[in-house]
């Protein structure tokens, strides 16, 4: 039987249930409501209710400020009560903890779950009750579930699933479209190059074959478009990968691997490499935004760890885009869930995940617009380093052993990636409830310390990671060229019931390959006990070049591995540019804004600039980032946040991954999906460029920097392929000019929505650029807050005057298409001497220009330093100016501006004066603390 | 011969603040060793071989039902009697920092030594989150903590938890205050203890940043001393001198033990 445990907090806030409460009176307008609080649940199954109670009073509970009660109510029976719980299957990370410390304890228990009980008390009824909950959603019915009944067991039991034969050598067109719908996500000419391929070995496939193919060959694992020759305009192109590898290779000074492993690696100092990933989870964030937080980072993490023989995660990255939080409910699609929602639930998913996994989180960016609101971009990046000798995986020869380790699988995460490459519609929500999981770090953070401690003692051939496609992706990769043979009996599982074909393709989490010598094998298991890593042989290489997967005796996948990687067939793909008809209209906008809406008085200036400094992708992100662990691994050298007050935010982290050495690894990152909807390829140079100056306006050297590449793209009709090829043209030609390479990147082409009665939202196109970089002594760099009074603030690189996309044309309505654009023939020159000018130390303060324009910079810069600045009178097109490439620098005088940058364009704006108040000659002075206070004021509100 | 002391960085599954703990008592002139709470259950190593034992940060067992229970568990269940024998050596001395801070408060180490019983608590920030970020802290002039020596005027500190609020009842409070317990206190710019967010992060009653036990050689705190052990870890290090704080604690701990070697 189940014993039954409630736990509720008696001394002290209950500080979940008082924010219920406060939501309740203040989105709700309800007022019947006089308190709630939470009661937390534990069922135990398989003990007495004499070990219950022993459990409730030495584990569950604690006698200073908790009391408990066993099997009965803990509550008055007037309150309302209502329990939310996980849905059977969906794992709870605390019940391995819960069946330790038992076990500990001396009780043996057979299961045991834990929820909880929103309690609620005044007049109102249960259905009351029950429409507060739903309205706050206090749950996600994609995971959780009101309990309404007591389970009779918490042990999930279920028969075996047969594996069963798919017929399709007979099948038309339209049934194998049919039965490609909404399950594999293959076109028909894909659906077709499968039936072909069984009609010639005559038979049909099985269940498992057709999955692993469909897996292999989703847009997600495939990147098919990226592959696919292009004819751009009447004009034929190289696909998009060749294209951005070519140029890649041809910069290869720092490369030590690119585009072949999970991640992307240079070279660093002495004997090591870093190496950096950053993935997209836009499809699981959209419809279970907790979960997808954390099983991306969790999945980007793997990636690292996955490299070579195995890296160590030194950093975290997560850049957002959501629709505006202030959207009306009316304009929020079917289907689609609310970007207020969706934020606070990503941000909780990355604090818990990181913070658990001891990965410091110490760069990202939100940004806010309107066609975000049909699915957001949820981009998670992670960096690592590795000892040079361990940074390439070693071939597997035959009779190595294919090793899987981490967590149990289940059926959660079943056709994940099959689902990312597919559209979002309104019916998502519900058709693919099984692609969402929740994340549990302490599985993934052990599986980490064991395959670090079993790297160090040379006992592994390569780590791959069982990301999209699980089993069926990882090992028909790895199996690539010899073959394998598996048994998937083996695999661990959460509980009974799966069928061979889940078992092969779930995506559970926290699970990864390794490869090893046969001899090695009871090594790596004393490792993997040690921390209470579980672990299974599944086979071995076999030489066959055959996939050859059993369950116990039974095969029930056997395919040729040149069929499984080579038999996808190749696009050609069309791509047309949109003909530009708003044009002149938008040029007549941007006059006509010119002549009419330029603030006139110092309350008109006052208004606008407080409009921008507050507006989404502008204001204050330091209540976010201080959720996150970012000074864990003590390896910060240079902060998010620095100043005298500790908020003036800065451009890029600086870290020490070996702490006894002074060298630097640099992260930061560039992106404007308002720009890149404009103007694909200016978009994408401007991405390109405020990633890079960020790396250098805390001391980077461009030339000891590498690029990673993310397409966040609308599904690749010809007008999307022409600015995803317009796009990948900037990123090479970024290449080229620098002289630096890409060395990782992903696609994510399925960010389009369609809805029930036909509307089509496509998300703007995106690319986010990710640098990372090294530098040889941390102490050389500089932060953003102001150091000095009168100090001479410069602006340093040339401004393209135009505004369209910024935030000054964003908060006064004004859509243009002409975008500020860099000048790439003189950038290289502009970073040289920036950072020169820091290693020298010549420079106090730097802040890069970007969403603010050049008075957010410089507003930026006086909270840092807690000061002012006096400007020379200068037009708005100056003062809001968002060209990347350009940087605000503090130096002592006019002179020492002119020696150090007299050999490119740079302007005396002003100088930082003890006063607290900004002032820009003839137009405006405000105080900082007003400024202060409505850039602080939306995401105070949001997170407190 | 090797005449440092030996520093057992204890270890569990997801405890994630251990490497830079070992890099900080290794500096101070310790000899860490970092060791997983298995090979001490199964006997493979022996706190009796060591003289500074310290519990790191992170979140040991996911932190599940409250921070540092399910390890305090462990450790009473398995380790309370090579526990009880470690701290009754005159050479030894205990840390306990973040997470480590909590699971000696579960153990009943801090403040009162009692194995197994527990007098106080570290529960949910006043704010309801997670929070990352430097605190200023004064150590208390009268505090029996042996570890303090020096470390004199505004002290600058980096936190991470979410479950720093220390609490007791009444009686234990004022006993701890009588007993001289406090080590560390928040303190606001001017030097004075305070209950005021953000200055005092969590809530703590009292201001409490940390306690030691009645002799002084088993000291906790929230902050992470062990992430400040160099000026380039501060924030503001370019804004003018700065005092690396969190290196002299180590020093100390490992100066304590070494008078009785």
């Amino acid at each position: 039987m189940i014993q039954k445990i409630r736990v509720k907090t008696t001394v002290g806030p209950d500080l979940k249930g008082e924010s219920i409460l406060n939501d309740i009176y203040k989105r709700l307008s309800i007022k019947i409501v006089k308190k709630v609080s939470t009661v937390r649940v534990y069922r135990l199954e398989g003990i007495s209710e004499k070990d219950a109670d022993k459990l409730a009073k030495k584990l569950l509970s604690e006698s200073f400020n908790q009391k408990y009660a066993v099997n009965k109510p803990i509550v008055a029976v007037e309150a309302k009560t209502i329990e939310i719980a996980y849905q059977p299957g969906v794992m709870n990370p605390e019940v391995d903890s819960i069946m330790k410390a038992a076990s500990d304890l001396r009780v043996k228990l057979k299961a045991c779950d834990c929820s909880f009980e929103y309690v609620f008390y005044g007049k109102l009824t249960k259905e009351d009750a029950l429409q507060i909950v739903e309205k706050l959603r206090l749950y996600n019915p994609l995971i959780e579930h009101i309990v309404r009944q007591e389970p009779q067991t918490l042990i999930l039991k279920g028969q075996t699933g047969k594996t069963k034969i798919i017929p399709i050598i007979n099948l038309n067109k339209h049934q194998l479209m049919d039965l490609s719908k909404y399950k594999l996500f293959l076109s028909l000419e894909e659906m077709q190059a499968i039936q072909k391929y069984f009609r010639k070995i005559k038979r049909n496939p099985t269940d498992l074959e057709l999955e692993t193919l469909a897996q292999t060959w989703s847009e997600h694992s495939g990147h098919k478009t990226f592959r696919a020759n292009l004819i751009v305009d009447g004009k034929k192109k190289e696909p998009l990968i060749e294209r951005i590898k070519k140029e890649a290779l041809k910069h290869n000074k720092n490369i030590v691997s690119a585009f072949e492993d999970n991640s992307g690696v240079m070279d660093f100092y002495e004997d090591f490499g870093i190496c950096g990933k950053v993935e997209t989870h836009n499809s699981p964030s959209a419809i279970e935004p907790y979960g997808g937080a954390m099983t991306g980072s969790g999945g980007v993490f793997r990636d690292i760890a996955a490299t070579g023989k195995g890296a160590k995660n030194i950093a975290s990255t997560d850049i957002f885009c959501f629709a505006p939080i202030d959207l009306p409910v009316s304009e929020l699609p079917d289907g689609c869930l609310p970007p207020e929602y969706l934020l606070k639930r990503v941000v909780a998913g990355v604090r818990d995940y990181g913070n658990r996994m001891g990965i410091p989180t110490n760069n990202g960016s939100v940004h806010f617009q309107n066609d975000f609101r049909a699915r957001p971009s949820v981009i998670v990046g992670a960096y690592g380093i590795i000892p040079k000798k361990y940074a390439i995986k070693d071939k597997p020869k035959k009779g190595d052993l294919i090793v899987c380790v981490g967590g149990k699988t289940g059926r959660d995460g079943i056709h994940g990636a099959t689902f990312s490459s597919g559209e979002m519609t309104a019916d998502t929500h519900t058709m693919h409830s099984s692609a969402v999981q929740i994340g549990n770090a302490i599985e993934e953070k052990r599986m980490f310390d064991a395959l670090l401690e079993a790297r160090d003692q040379d006992l592994i051939k390569l780590v791959q990671d069982c990301g999209g496609g699980g089993f069926s992706s990882a090992i028909g990769e790895i199996g690539e060229s010899l073959g394998v043979r598996v048994d998937i009996k083996n695999v661990p599982l959460k509980y009974q019931g799966l069928s061979p074909w889940e078992i092969w393709i779930s995506e559970s989490q926290e699970r990864m390959i390794v490869v090893l010598q046969k001899k090695n094998l009871l090594k790596f298991k004393s490792v993997c006990k040690r921390n209470n890593v579980e672990f299974a042989v599944l086979g071995e290489f076999d030489g066959s070049k055959k996939l050859n997967v059993y369950f116990g005796k039974e095969l029930v996948g056997n395919l040729d591995m040149k069929f499984l990687h080579h038999g996808l067939p190749k696009k050609v793909l069309q791509a047309k540019r949109k003909s530009k008809v708003q044009s002149l209209e938008s040029r007549v906008q941007s006059l006509k804004f010119k002549a009419q809406k330029v603030p006139k008085n110092q309350k008109e200036w006052v208004k606008v600039l407080k409009k921008v400094l507050s507006q989404g992708n502008v204001c204050s992100k330091e209540p976010i980032v201080r959720l996150y662990d970012h000074s864990v691994q003590g390896t910060c050298d240079l902060q998010p946040f620095s100043g005298v007050n500790l908020d003036g935010p800065n451009d890029s982290p600086v870290l020490r991954p070996i702490l006894s050495k002074k060298y630097g690894v640099v992260i930061s990152h560039g992106i404007n999906p308002a720009l890149n909807k404009i103007d694909p390829y200016w978009g994408s140079i401007w991405a390109a460029t405020e990633a890079l100056s960020n790396f250098v306006a805390v001391g980077g050297d461009y030339q000891n920097a590498s690029l990673i590449n993310n397409y966040i793209w609308p599904f690749p009709d010809e007008e999307s392929l022409w600015s995803l090829d317009r796009s990948v043209d900037a990123v090479v030609d970024f290449m080229r000019t620098f002289k630096i390479p890409v060395i990782s990147g992903k696609d994510s082409l399925s960010s389009t929505y369609r809805g029930k009665d036909g509307t089509i939202i496509k998300i703007p196109p995106t690319l986010c650029i990710s640098v990372l970089g090294k530098i040889p002594d941390t102490a050389k760099t500089v932060t953003a807050d102001f150091k000095k009074i009168k100090s001479v603030i410069v602006l340093v690189g040339k401004i393209d005057n135009d505004l369209g996309g910024s935030v000054y044309y964003q908060v006064n309505n004004v859509e243009t298409d002409s975008i500020p654009r860099v000048d790439l023939k003189l950038l290289p020159k502009v970073l040289t001497l920036v950072s020169s000018a820091i290693k020298a130390e010549k420079v106090s303060s730097v802040h890069d220009v970007s969403e603010g324009g050049v008075i957010g910079a410089i507003f930026e810069m006086c909270v840092g330093g807690d000061m002012g600045a006096v400007i020379d009178n200068c037009p708005d097109y100056l003062l809001f100016n968002e060209t990347a490439g350009c940087f605000i620098v503090e130096v002592e005088n006019e002179k020492t501006a002119k020696k150090l940058f007299k050999s490119i364009p740079y302007k005396i704006l002003g100088k930082t004066t003890a006063k607290q108040e900004i002032e820009v000659k003839d137009l405006f002075k405000v105080s900082v603390d007003d400024l202060k206070k409505v850039w602080h004021e939306p995401m105070r509100r949001l997170f407190g | 011969m090797n005449n440092k002391p030996k520093v057992l960085v204890l270890k569990a599954d997801g405890t994630n603040r251990d490497e830079e703990m070992a890099f900080a008592f290794g500096i101070a002139g310790g000899d860490p060793e970092i060791v997983h709470v298995n090979e001490l259950r199964k006997g493979l190593r022996k706190m009796s071989d060591y003289q500074i034992l310290a519990l790191p940060g992170g979140f040991a067992y996911g932190d599940d039902i409250v921070s540092g229970k399910i390890l305090a568990i462990e450790l009473t269940s398995f380790l309370g009697d090579e526990m009880k024998k470690f701290i009754e050596r005159k050479d030894t001395a205990v840390l306990g920092v973040c997470n480590g801070f909590q699971v000696l408060v579960r153990t009943g180490l801090l403040p009162f030594r009692n194995i197994g019983k527990m007098d106080v608590t570290l529960t949910n920030n006043d704010s309801g989150h997670f929070e990352c970020r430097w605190v200023k802290v004064k150590a208390e002039r009268s505090s029996k903590c042996k570890f303090l020596t020096g470390l004199e005027g505004i002290i600058w500190y980096p936190i991470a938890h979410g479950e720093g609020k220390f609490m007791a009842s009444e009686k234990t409070m004022k006993e701890i205050e009588t007993q001289k317990l406090v080590a560390f206190r928040y303190v606001r710019r001017k030097g004075n203890s305070t209950q005021n967010y953000p200055d005092n992060p969590n809530g703590s009653l009292n201001a409490i940043v940390g306690v030691s036990d009645t002799t002084g050689r088993i000291l906790g705190l929230m902050p992470h001393p062990e992430c400040f052990v160099r000026e380039q870890q501060h924030p503001n290090w370019r804004r003018g001198r700065v005092r690396v704080d969190g290196l002299p604690l180590f020093e100390n701990i490992v100066e304590s033990v070494k008078e009785k070697l």
